[in-house]
């Protein structure tokens, strides 16, 4: 099974990083459909971070509809079939725009972005 | 007999606070943390040598004065008890005293040295360890618990056997030497206690299973290894621990129902055995600790990392742990072998504190 590391110190809020690392977890298949994430109660315990902060974060995976939360015993991972629907398009890409603008302002070429996106990939899904 | 029994008493006791610089992780040296580069640095190794020599010569010296104070001047056993806790508590508060004045040098030595910007704070788990958890589940504490009530009911249907004076103090020779009147309440207040306790090592069992499995992110494989093993080895400590307080304390209720049920010897035998067992218990568990501690910090890994449980901010003067965020009740001592508190958790003083006050009340009923 995966670790989940949080770094305090970091700008991005602990939620977000508990968030993004399930997410990433999910990507590179260390979980996977059916598997069980702790209850809020206990991962927070381990974590030694507050229990509002790991429930905020199952719940923003809930709202993307990669888990399903069980209320006292935990959450299951749901991935759907792979194929992401018109409605999530359309959101990832509304949440894209606004980083595209900025690059773009501050004089990135369009094969840079593309350049930068490709190698993030290649880094999530490496390790 | 009872110079022998208290002079051990405070060797061991010296012993194991001499010993604690050695016996806890090398990267918490007197509750300050240290980067992992540094856990052989001369001047830390000297710390912890003067240490253990500031705690075990005067501690000598006090149990000879002792050993002297009490052979010269014909002494009665309970001025030999009292004299005897007296040196204990001397001793303890002198190497509170010790660590206290080591824990600023370290912090001071972290300072001057700029090791801060060298610990990087990460809170780490992994997703599947509960699963691996192997602390007793909270139903196997009731078995003791419901011998106990039984024992209660029993006692209660066989009221008219109990003396009319309830013994409530053994002496040495194991024959009851201090009593009170035969009560309701005075009949079974033993029982009652044990039933307290009883609880008591259920709810710490249970809180501590609650409580986080904390994971180091220097060597996030062996210190997970070693919480588990860990968390099981106090979870069956708990269990053995509140059996033979069980033991014990229905055989002294037996005794109390039926005078000749054992003979003398064995009533002064059997609270020395079960006393030495939960001793040997205490002492056995802590070498298998500090096995799991080498185990651990043979695989540490070199990095810059450490995980924000060693955040020292959370650890008040490097011993208590005050960490609101954390839901945990329980976490492992930093100085020190067993658990101490969350502070900031208000659950873990109602699991400490209401037995022991309900155990007072008790006796004051009496």
């Amino acid at each position: 099974m995966m670790y989940i590391q949080i770094n305090p110190e970091l700008e991005m809020p602990i939620y977000e990083q508990l968030t993004m690392q399930i997410m990433i977890g999910i990507i590179r298949q260390e979980l996977q459909n059916g598997d069980v994430l702790p209850s809020v109660r206990s991962l927070a315990a381990d974590l030694g971070v507050n229990m509002h902060t790991v429930n905020k974060s199952y719940h923003a995976l809930e709202k993307k509809g990669l888990i399903q939360i069980i209320p006292k015993s935990g959450a299951i991972i749901r991935t759907n079939n792979g194929i992401p629907t018109q409605e999530e398009q359309g959101r990832i890409s509304n949440s894209l725009k606004p980083m595209i603008v900025e690059a773009l302002v501050i004089g990135m070429k369009e094969k840079e972005i593309t350049g930068l996106i490709q190698s993030i990939i290649h880094k999530l899904k490496e390790e | 007999m009872e110079t022998i029994i208290f002079i051990s008493m405070i060797i061991i006791t010296v012993f194991f606070e001499a010993a604690m610089p050695f016996l806890v992780r090398k990267t918490v040296v007197f509750g300050v943390t240290i980067p992992n580069k540094q856990v052989n640095n001369p001047q830390i190794s000297t710390y912890k040598r003067r240490y253990s020599l500031l705690v075990i010569i005067p501690s000598l010296i006090g149990i000879i004065a002792y050993y002297i104070w009490q052979a010269a001047n014909n002494i009665q056993a309970d001025q030999v008890a009292i004299g005897g806790t007296v040196l204990l508590f001397a001793i303890l508060f002198w190497s509170l005293s010790l660590y206290f004045y080591f824990h600023g040098k370290m912090m001071a030595l972290k300072a001057e040295n700029k090791w801060e910007a060298e610990l990087k704070e990460i809170n780490i788990t992994e997703i599947g360890v509960r699963q691996k958890d192997e602390m007793l589940p909270w139903y196997v504490f009731l078995i003791p618990i419901i011998i106990t009530v039984g024992f209660l009911i029993f006692t209660a249907t066989q009221y008219h056997l109990l003396p009319a004076e309830i013994p409530v103090h053994w002496g040495l020779s194991g024959k009851a030497d201090r009593f009170t009147k035969k009560t309701p309440i005075s009949g079974v207040s033993m029982l009652l206690i044990l039933l307290v306790m009883q609880i008591m090592f259920l709810s710490i069992n249970s809180a501590t299973k609650k409580s986080g499995i904390k994971i180091s992110a220097n060597n996030k494989h062996a210190s997970k290894l070693r919480q588990l093993k860990y968390r099981k080895y106090t979870s069956w400590f708990f269990l053995l621990t509140s059996i033979a307080i069980t033991v014990l304390i229905i055989l002294l209720q037996l005794t109390i129902l039926y005078d000749n049920i054992f003979s003398d010897h064995l009533v002064f035998l059997i609270p020395i055995i079960i006393t030495l067992s939960i001793l040997i218990g205490a002492i056995l568990f802590t070498i298998k600790l500090e096995r799991l501690n080498r185990g651990a910090e043979g695989e540490e890994q070199d990095t810059k990392e450490i995980s924000s449980f060693d955040g020292d901010s959370y650890w008040k003067g490097g011993l208590i742990y005050f960490n609101k965020s954390d839901p945990s009740i329980f976490v492992e001592k930093r100085f020190g072998v067993g658990w101490t508190l969350n502070f900031a958790n208000p659950i873990g003083y109602v699991i400490v504190f209401v037995p022991l006050l309900i155990i007072i009340l008790l006796s004051i009923i009496e």
